[in-house]
């Protein structure tokens, strides 16, 4: 794709936009002004095959080739959103798959570092990242487990492909206080997210139950009291 | 001829329904799967539907469709159409993921449905015009069908493992053509076969000899074109498209394609502490359809274990260490052999159900490995272990595992296990967490009652859970978990939680891994109270998911729908329809509001495309025949089903029951003429009782072939299936034969049939899940019943 051959933005994309901000990110609790400053900014209809761009404002994942997806607009909204960025950071996304979550926060932070294993998809996104002209994204292709080494630390890291455990290799390149998030569930079902907070030698992992969650019912709401979540 | 055509089609498209199967469980995930094949078997019932047609309309059909012509070229059709379906369903961009977003899925659904059904139509079409213009010869014709069938259900297992699945359809599909060179005979009982024009012989000819030709060269030259591919959204296809990975070895049997990964990039670790710093061994893996994996480590000293004491389950360990024989019961995963390895046990047996993947651990370990169904092992074996630990993670897709039926996690199963445990030894159990809680309730309930069962008192003394950010652990000991400082050290060393031990305090979870409240921690809480109270029932009652404890007759331990509470599950998926349709329950109930609509299309166009004048087949045959079709397929379900126990896979079980079945049925069905329509009551009564003491006396006669030996429990299985076989091969043969008087009827009943099968197979499926297997058994009875009525009013 180049520059000539697909309009970067136009009326109509900018209007489906609009409507997404306002139905799946505002109205689903998203507060965060850079956040949505950001995803009102970056045209999502890029990131996303061709076939697909009439549906790149939708509520839904897509398929973008290979077995791969762009997630929801709302769970990037909500994934960005609990990094709690204030502009200053260097992030590092494990999996840059479609590129769309790294421009997200390539327009809130200082620096982005990411890392896609596939070259297919690591070449697509390239692309299209340079066509948008964003300065402050580094990428590599290579193998995302053992992070960015000779750029660390992160005060965020991002792990957007599919993972069983956390690789202690990224935990060592976190920031103290720094935080590492992650998706987990089938991006066609719905996700929840795993946000780790690093604190010296320790980490504590908070669950963000990402989609209208249907809170438990029972007397035993009433009977127990929350937990003080600090560390031992 | 027409009896050498209804044996060779019945043969081959049984092969190709089973193939089918086997290529979606590569290719796309089990819904599609049912969603498909279901649907195409409609093909049956819509040649009797056109058959009834043509006979109220049409002049003269009998003799232009029974033309030894005619029957040659429907076999040609046949196989050509086997072939271009398979091709084109190959090639064809269907994904299952897209259909929300992309109308055209929509039209490759359809012509996946569409272009499936037509070799069955032909299949049925042939045995149709048998049945409608020989009605004296109907017992061999039922014969052929019948026997044709059952070889084709066991001929995939021996030659698929040689030939693969692309290569063993196309041959398949070809078989049939020895029609083409086969001298036609000069009489076929009172009626000859017309010989009116022998239409197209030589069309026939060529058409045959360039199929077959293509044929050869799709098997021997076009790999790259028949090879069946897993959907690019599996585990393997994902671990493919990375560098300097390749697959190193690929088996194919019935059970399942095993495709063996060298990469660098397999790591696998679940329930691994973020307190490791360390790496973790080289690994490589084995995937089963595509997806679920086996991972093998390459370790040479215990420094290369020491992850395996920073995961979840080694709590288990820490519990009973150094354990003297150690059992593990390996359902995909793998990591619980390093483990097993780093705890010092002297001794580790590994079970492991899968031939290939058993030949790989025992390969790669140097381990004891038992090639079996663990149920079998632990019925046999009076061993008692100091450590059980259970390797099962489920599947990656939410819901694919719906219909999975499984017996690792029944009431019955946990007795087994803590049966086999040591006095003081641990049962270890490893799954991923889910949210809302649905399994972790489930198992622990599931424990609970065990131990109940088993005369223990305090039962939730004996019982720990554990868990991280996505996977928990149970941990069980018939003895009361005294040192529980042991466990609790381990969980806040390793950053763990606390789900569930015998003196929890509210202060003591969710303090590592933290959801905005303790949800397993305050439902399993909750249980508890429950069960001290009697009131276990109204908890499972209320609580919006089904998470009972299931038990051997209802073994869907990863169903969790309910019905009545649909609309709260909707919401929590953030209110899109598309995800309840991953659930693979919503997906069945789906296809037979699809399957029930093309039914009553199908029967209802004859009813209005015959004259008045015409006899119009009457309610009683229709019922007669709607029942006997039912009753035959709840039968063959509920042994289908019943019998996953004995051999540990739903599609060993398959084959022996429909093998089984259809044998012994083609060899009753040869009866039909000596019993005639005076028998036809008597037989059907006689089957009922039958049917009915197996209902009553299955269960304990499986519970003993547990403890046979491989090959004596496989005769039994089929002994068993004999009275009932024989018996089912009555119903049909004779109501064709002298319950009709035309091939209008005849045609119509062998549709009616054939929309029976379709309806029951599919219904059968929430049945079981929602009210257990042996409901099939009794509505097998009652549809035998309804026949029995029916024949009467006849």
């Amino acid at each position: 794709m180049s520059a000539g051959e697909i309009p970067l933005d136009s009326p109509a994309q900018k209007a489906k936009r609009t409507q997404m901000i306002s139905d799946q990110i505002i109205q689903r609790g998203i507060a965060d002004k850079k956040v949505i400053r950001a995803m009102s900014e970056v045209p999502r209809h890029l990131f996303v095959p061709e076939e697909l761009t009439g549906k790149a404002y939708s509520d839904r994942p897509l398929p973008i080739g290979e077995g791969q997806t762009i997630s929801q607009p709302y769970i990037v909204a909500l994934m960005t959103e609990s990094l709690n960025l204030e502009g200053d950071e260097r992030v590092l996304e494990i999996g840059t798959g479609s590129g769309y979550q790294a421009a997200i926060l390539a327009a809130i932070v200082k620096e982005v570092f990411t890392i896609e294993i596939k070259k297919s998809l690591y070449k697509r996104s390239i692309n299209i990242l340079n066509i948008l002209k964003i300065k402050n994204i580094k990428t590599r292709h290579g193998d995302g487990y053992f992070g960015w080494e000779e750029s660390t630390p992160f005060d965020c890291i991002m792990i957007t492909a599919a993972i069983d455990h956390i690789p202690p290799p990224l935990l060592k390149q976190l920031k103290n206080g720094g935080k590492l998030i992650l998706p987990l569930g089938n991006p066609f079902s719905y996700q929840n997210l795993v946000l780790v907070t690093k604190q010296e030698e320790n980490y504590r992992v908070r669950q963000i139950t990402g989609v209208l969650f249907v809170p438990m019912t029972g007397y035993a709401l009433d009977r127990f009291t929350k937990p003080s979540g600090d560390m031992q | 001829m027409i009896h050498a055509a209804v044996f060779l089609l019945s043969f081959s498209s049984l092969i190709f329904e089973v193939l089918l199967t086997r290529i979606f469980s590569i290719g796309q995930w089990n819904h599609l799967s049912f969603m498909v094949i279901s649907i195409a078997l409609f093909g049956f019932a819509a040649s009797g539907i056109l058959l009834s047609i043509l006979d109220a309309r049409t002049k003269g059909w009998r003799e232009r469709l029974s033309a030894t012509g005619t029957v040659r070229i429907l076999v040609t059709f046949y196989s050509l159409s086997a072939i271009t379906s398979f091709l084109v369903l190959n090639h064809m961009p269907l994904d299952y993921f897209r259909l929300p977003i992309e109308p055209a899925q929509i039209i490759y659904l359809l012509i996946a449905y569409v272009l499936l059904s037509i070799p069955f139509f032909f299949t049925g079409l042939i045995v149709s015009i048998a049945y409608s213009f020989i009605p004296e010869k109907t017992a061999f014709i039922y014969f052929a069908s019948m026997a044709g069938s059952a070889f084709g259900a066991i001929f995939p297992a021996p030659l698929l493992p040689l030939l693969g699945e692309g290569r063993l359809i196309i041959s398949s599909a070809i078989l049939p053509l020895v029609i083409l060179i086969l001298p036609v005979s000069k009489s076929t009982g009172k009626k000859r076969l017309a010989k009116s024009r022998d239409i197209g012989k030589g069309v026939c000819a060529t058409a045959g000899i360039a199929i077959t030709v293509v044929a050869a060269v799709l098997v021997f030259g076009a790999e790259s074109i028949i090879e069946v591919q897993p959907s690019p959204y599996k585990s393997l296809s994902q671990i493919l498209r990375f560098p300097d990975t390749s697959l190193s070895e690929t088996e194919t049997r019935l059970r399942g394609r095993i495709d063996s990964v060298k990469s660098p990039y397999i790591r696998f670790a679940p329930g691994l502490s973020l307190r490791f710093t360390d790496a973790l061994p080289s690994q490589w893996a084995a995937y089963r359809d595509g997806d679920d994996q086996f991972v093998f480590y390459r370790f040479n000293t215990q420094k290369d274990l020491k992850f395996c004491e920073e995961t979840l389950a080694f709590a288990g360990y820490r519990l009973s260490p150094n354990p003297d024989h150690v059992l593990l019961i390996q359902r995909g995963g793998g990591s619980g052999i390093p483990c097993a390895v780093a705890s010092g046990a002297k001794k580790i047996s590994v079970i492991e159900q899968d031939p290939g993947i058993a030949r790989m651990v025992g390969k790669q370990y140097g381990l004891s490995v038992v090639n079996e169904n663990h149920r079998a092992f632990l019925t046999r074996t009076d061993e008692r272990f100091a450590v059980i630990h259970i390797e099962n993670w489920g599947t990656s897709l939410p819901g694919a595992a719906a219909l999975s039926q499984e017996y690792d996690f029944t009431i019955e199963a946990f007795i087994e296990y803590l049966n086999h445990l040591t006095e003081d030894g641990i049962l270890i159990l490893s799954r991923k967490l889910l949210l809302p809680p649905a399994d972790s309730i489930r198992i622990w309930a599931t424990v609970y009652q065990s131990l109940k069962t088993l005369g223990i008192e305090n039962p939730e003394h004996h019982i720990a859970v554990l868990r991280n950010w996505d996977t928990f652990s149970f941990f069980v000991s018939r003895q009361p978990l005294e040192n529980t400082e042991t466990i609790k050290e381990f969980a806040r060393k390793q950053n763990f939680d606390l789900v569930f031990i015998r003196d929890i305090r509210p202060d003591m979870v969710n303090r590592f891994n933290i959801f905005d409240e303790p949800y397993h921690f305050m439902e399993i809480n909750r249980l508890l109270e429950a069960y001290r109270t009697g009131a276990e029932k109204s908890f499972f009652k209320t609580y919006f998911l089904d998470v009972a404890p299931q038990s051997d007759d209802r073994p869907f331990p990863s169903r969790f729908l309910k019905w009545t509470r649909l609309d709260e599950l909707y919401k929590s998926t953030g209110s899109r329809l598309y995800t309840l349709l991953l659930s693979g329950e919503i997906v069945v109930s789906v296809v037979f509001i699809e399957a029930l609509l093309v039914s009553i299309l199908l029967l209802a166009i004859p009813l209005l495309a015959i004259s008045k004048r015409l006899k119009k087949p009457s309610l009683p045959q229709i019922f007669y025949f709607f029942s006997v079709g039912a009753g035959f397929m709840f039968v063959e379900l509920f042994f289908i089903k019943k019998y996953v126990i004995l051999f540990g896979d739903p599609v060993i079980s398959l084959t022996v029951v429909l093998s089984g079945i259809l044998v012994f049925s083609a060899i009753g069905g040869l009866g039909a003429n000596r019993i005639g329509k005076r028998g036809l009551r008597n037989a059907t009564l006689l089957l009922i009782a039958i049917l009915l003491l197996l209902f009553f006396s299955l269960d304990s006669m499986m519970y003993r072939m547990l403890g046979f030996s491989d090959i004596s429990r496989l005769i039994a299985a089929i002994l068993i299936l004999f009275p009932v076989g024989i018996m089912m091969g009555l119903p049909f043969p004779i109501g064709m034969r002298y319950l009709l008087e035309s091939p209008i009827q005849r045609a119509y009943a062998w549709a009616v049939n054939g929309c029976a099968s379709v309806l029951t197979s599919i219904l059968s499926v929430p049945i079981a899940l929602s009210m257990g297997i042996n409901l099939l058994m009794a509505c097998a009875v009652s549809a035998y019943f309804f026949a029995f009525i029916s024949a009467r009013k006849q």
